[in-house]
């Protein structure tokens, strides 16, 4: 399908392309100066050499920025009046969730949008950001990569920056409370790059679940380099569940920060399962008193897969609770990384932190490294931490074969069995499910 | 006619190491049967056990292991399970996250021929769709933890973990009624047991011997055999059956001890070691 788009040559990951993707969007001049500051920030920070502690197990080896392009965007003309009308796999995709509000992005552009009329009327803002930037212009300025994601966090957020497209805007006002989830789908086809942006704002009281599910389109190489910002302001109860399933030959950046302000409560569930390479960086900041964040993670790499997740409990503010919880199982010649460090400022006192990560390798050639880490300032905290890379035990095996399963049914059993902990804790229905299918999906390598 | 598992003049090593643990096995057992293998500690009973079910850790060097005339040291674990062969646990492993329910229904199912057919408008690789009906099960799953005396809240839990000796005991004799073997090897069930909890498997035994299934009960004490009445005893020392009887061994075997066993049967290189 690919020789029905016009490659615009000028849409390259370039200073030109910066230009070119804000004169045909129309954006306002506020929001083409963020891109051309991101690009600068992108030109003057260098590549990752390995030399870098965070990147000396992942290589960015066989990248060339050059392979992939900027879709031929806006295009206005997919977009559609009914989930019918889209095709199957998104369909289905939206399906897997009962939902409040659905947003379809695909290549950039807005594909399918819907909000429950009455949540519209309550103020929430469920939106793409290229909509935001003209209608909610101070929400995008106030919070659109500003103190929570810096532009110029790293080389990836600064690209991020240059050629954010399509991406989402959620806003749920004071004492708004949303009880089904709203679900986004971010789709792209091969060859291209994607830039798409997860802004979530509960305001103060406010209770919502978002579920953001990253799926391709075909099976070619594509790139992807994501943010995610959230912001639970005081006493919000925000749910966040992030779901990546590209092809494997996609490169897959992101860089994801959750600030929590007093007494909010934050689920962040992150599951890692498709990518080539998967470079990924979650901060929560728990910046005044009481707050309480969940941080859960399932990864599965199977054949050549890299994935890395890097995780930062930032404990800025007294009082506050965190719990992380990452469990990978690994497959054929695939690696992991976990990297995680609790950080405990001086005047966090009380604060109670908890991070765990378990892998459980299920071939001779794959491998996953973990590295947890502590820095505490503060000197009344209760913080423990752990990591465990484990083989299926053979008398599990035997004892399940012994009673007539399979070889394949008894690895499925175990396998979904060790990523129960965290199952158990994801508090949406049909993304329990949908996890489930995908686990037995890669136990067969896919 | 009845199901036949024959042990014929089977020799059984340690996989990646010489050591032999049994030396030529001769055993028979036949539907309707109950056969009762007494031995002392590490005379290799619970290897028996191990290699008739195909567990990896065992290689078999010689002779052989027929069941219904044909061998089955070549199938997988699983697939001796599909024959009607089934192995109670001396100790049953707990498998974390796995409940009790979905892992016996899926082992019925198999057993019981609803995976052969193709699964149907699931994705591919899940279980689900071609397993035994969830209310069917349910419906004998729950009549038959009354019946051997399992608390219906097992169904939920994960297999084995934290259950107590007797509980884990129980729900291996559960496990061997909902699967209905033609012949079952039981492990020591009776180790580890107080009086209560040993009747009450004893119990479950009971229930389940008849014409269909043969039982080769495996036990280190007699204290079992005065709940369960074997047809036959045999008594194993150093990786071979060394004698067979009727229940009146089982008694002799009481009354003298395992001394009186090793005195005939040791191997003098033994003795001086």
């Amino acid at each position: 399908m690919t020789t029905q788009l016009k490659v615009r040559s000028e849409l390259a990951l370039t200073a030109e392309g910066v230009e070119a993707l804000s004169a045909l969007r129309n954006e306002p001049t506020w929001f083409l100066d963020l891109r051309q500051r991101g690009w600068r920030f992108y030109e003057e920070i260098p590549w990752p050499t390995g030399n870098e502690e965070e990147w000396r197990r992942t290589k960015l080896t066989g990248l060339d920025l050059a392979d992939f392009r900027l879709p031929d965007s806006p295009v206005s003309g997919l977009r559609v009046a009914s989930t019918a009308e889209l095709p199957a796999h998104l369909q289905e995709e939206l399906a897997t969730v009962e939902s409040a509000g659905q947003l379809v992005t695909q290549d950039g552009a807005v594909r399918y949008r819907w909000l429950d009329p009455a949540l519209e009327a309550k103020g929430v803002i469920f939106t793409d950001l290229d909509t935001a930037i003209r209608e909610y212009p101070e929400l995008v300025q106030r919070y659109f990569m500003t103190d929570n994601v810096p532009v110029d966090a790293n080389k990836f957020t600064a690209l991020h920056a240059a050629f954010v497209t399509g991406g989402t805007v959620l806003y749920v006002p004071r004492n708004v409370q949303i009880e089904l989830p709203l679900h986004g789908v971010t789709t792209m086809r091969g060859g291209l790059a994607d830039f798409s942006h997860t802004l979530l704002i509960a305001d103060a009281g406010a209770e919502v679940t978002y579920v953001d599910d990253l799926v391709s389109a075909d099976q070619e190489a594509s790139f992807h380099s994501g943010v995610v910002e959230i912001v639970a302001h005081p006493a919000a109860v925000v749910r966040y569940l992030h779901y990546q399933d590209w092809n494997v030959n996609t490169w897959h950046f992101s860089t994801q920060q959750a600030q929590m302000k007093r007494d909010a409560q934050l689920t962040w569930i992150l599951s890692s399962w498709g990518s080539r390479l998967s470079k990924i960086n979650l901060e929560m900041q728990l910046q005044e008193r009481g707050g309480h964040g969940e941080l859960l993670g399932l990864y599965f790499p199977s054949g050549r897969q890299h994935i890395d997740h890097h995780t930062l409990q930032n404990h800025i503010a007294d009082h506050c609770t965190s719990d992380l919880l990452f469990k990978g199982a690994l497959r054929g010649r695939s690696r992991s990384v976990y990297s995680g460090s609790i950080k405990v400022h001086p005047h966090a006192q009380k604060t109670d932190a908890y991070q765990k990560n378990d892998n459980l390798v299920l071939d001779k050639r794959a491998r996953a490294d973990s590295i947890p880490g502590l820095e505490i300032e503060a000197d009344d905290v209760r913080c423990t931490h752990g990591a465990t890379v484990s083989k299926i035990e053979p008398e599990y095996l035997f004892y399940l074969m012994a009673r007539g399963l399979s070889r394949y049914q008894a690895e499925q059993l175990i396998v979904t069995g060790f990523f129960e902990e965290v199952l158990n804790r994801v508090p949406v229905e049909g993304v329990r499910r949908k996890l489930e299918h995908v686990i037995a999906r890669k136990i067969i390598g896919g | 006619m009845p199901s036949e598992l024959v042990i014929k003049d089977l020799r059984v090593k340690v996989a990646d190491s010489d050591l032999e643990v049994l030396k030529g096995v001769n055993l028979t057992v036949r539907q309707g049967e109950i056969h009762a293998l007494m031995g002392p500690n590490g005379s290799g009973k619970s290897t028996l056990a191990y290699a008739i079910m195909g567990h990896p850790h065992y290689e078999v060097t010689e002779g052989d292991i027929l069941l219904d005339g044909e061998s089955i040291l070549e199938l997988e674990p699983n697939e001796r399970a599909r024959k009607g062969l089934f192995l109670a646990f001396q100790y049953p492993v707990a498998v974390p996250g796995v409940s009790m329910s979905n892992f016996l229904r899926t082992a019925v199912s198999n057993i019981r021929g609803y995976t052969d057919k193709p699964a149907v408008g699931d994705k591919p690789g899940v279980i689900g769709s071609n397993l035994m009906p969830m209310k069917e099960f349910r419906a004998e799953l729950l009549q038959k933890m009354d019946e051997f005396h399992v608390d219906r809240s097992f169904a939920r839990r994960y297999l084995n973990e934290g259950f107590s000796g007797g509980e884990k005991k129980r729900v291996e004799i559960l496990q061997m009624a909902m699967l209905q073997p033609k012949i079952a090897i039981m492990d020591e069930t009776d180790s580890g047991l107080d009086i209560d909890a040993l009747r009450i498997v004893a119990d479950g035994v009971n229930k389940l011997a008849g014409p269909n299934l043969g039982i080769l009960l495996i036990t280190h004490y007699q204290r079992i055999l005065n709940y369960v009445k074997p047809h036959f005893v045999h008594v194993f020392y150093n990786g071979r059956v060394v004698m067979s009887g009727g229940p009146e061994l089982a008694a002799t075997l009481e009354e003298k001890g395992y001394q009186w066993v090793k005195q005939q049967f040791d191997e003098p290189a033994l003795v001086t070691a």
